[in-house]
C-alpha cells in the first residue's frame, strides 16, 4: 500500500500514511484531511518558523520516545554522543538522520527504514532477546 | 591470497570497537583488511552496495557495518565479535 500525504483543512497538520486520521491530534477536528501532493507538504513543512533540531534537542526527543516505551536511551554516554554526531552528519551530508551503523542503499523506501529511530522492535537484535537492543545500540531494552 | 575488506564508519561505536580487534589479527596473523570507510566516502560505499545482494544475505538483510567481506568469494561477517570468531572467519578465507 502506498503511503500519501495529508492535510487537516482546519489546522494543516500534516499526515504521512495510507489513509488520514479520522481525528486531527493537534485540533480534534473530526474528517478533516485532504490528500495533498509530496510537494505541497514538503512546502508547508518546510515554511514554517522552525529552526533544525539540535543535537540536544534530538537527545530530548529520543529520550521522551523512549520514556513511554519498553527501551531506554543507551545508559553509556560516550556511545550515544558518538551515535549523534553520525546522525547529524548524516542528515547534513545526506539528507535524513540515516543510522551510522548501517549504509544507505539510495532506494529512497528502503533508506526511510534506517532514519533514526528505526522500527528496530523488529529486528532480530532486539525482538525476543532480553538484553536487546538496536542495531546501533543506541536504544536497549529497559531491565 | 583472498581479498578481505572492512567496511566501517566513522561514528559506529561497533566499528570503533573492531578496529583494535582487526589489527591484533592483521599483527597476529598476517591477514590484511582494506578498511572501507562509507559514510563519508562515496566510492567506499559504491563499492560496498554494489556487493549488496552478498553483504546483505549475511547482515539482517541490510548494509550493516562493521561488515568483514572477501572480495573474492563474497562471503562475509558482520557485527561486533569477538577476536577468536574473526580470526577463525579471516583463516578459513
Amino acid at each position: 500500500m502506498k503511503k500519501r500525504y495529508w492535510r487537516c483543512f482546519v489546522c494543516n497538520d500534516i499526515h504521512y500514511g495510507v489513509a488520514p486520521p479520522e481525528l486531527c491530534p493537534t485540533c480534534k477536528a473530526l474528517n478533516a484531511y485532504v490528500e495533498i501532493s509530496a510537494d505541497e507538504a514538503r512546502r508547508i513543512l518546510g515554511g514554517g518558523p522552525g529552526v533544525a533540531m539540535t543535537p540536544a534537542e534530538f537527545r530530548e526527543a529520543i529520550e521522551r520516545f523512549a520514556a513511554v516505551n519498553e527501551f531506554r536511551v543507551n545508559p553509556d554516554a560516550e556511545k550515544v554522543a558518538m551515535l549523534i554526531e553520525g546522525i547529524f552528519a548524516n542528515e547534513a551530508n545526506h539528507g535524513l538522520k540515516y543510522c551510522p551503523c548501517r549504509l544507505r542503499t539510495k532506494e529512497w523506501d528502503e533508506d526511510l527504514k534506517l532514519v533514526c529511530p528505526c522500527n528496530f522492535t523488529i529486528h532480530e537484535t532486539y525482538k525476543g532477546v532480553e538484553d536487546g537492543e538496536c542495531w546501533c545500540g543506541l536504544f536497549v531494552r529497559r531491565k | 591470497m583472498a581479498t578481505l575488506l572492512m567496511f566501517h564508519g566513522r561514528e559506529c561505536p561497533h566499528c570503533k570497537k573492531m578496529m583494535p580487534i582487526v589489527d591484533r589479527l592483521e599483527q597476529e596473523t598476517g591477514v590484511r583488511f582494506e578498511k572501507r570507510e562509507v559514510w563519508h566516502d562515496e566510492t567506499n560505499a559504491d563499492l560496498m552496495r554494489s556487493n549488496r545482494a552478498a553483504l546483505s544475505s549475511k547482515c539482517g538483510g541490510q548494509l550493516r557495518v562493521p561488515a568483514f567481506f572477501n572480495a573474492d568469494t563474497k562471503d562475509a561477517v558482520c557485527g561486533e565479535m569477538e577476536y577468536e570468531k574473526l580470526k577463525d572467519w579471516a583463516l578459513k578465507q
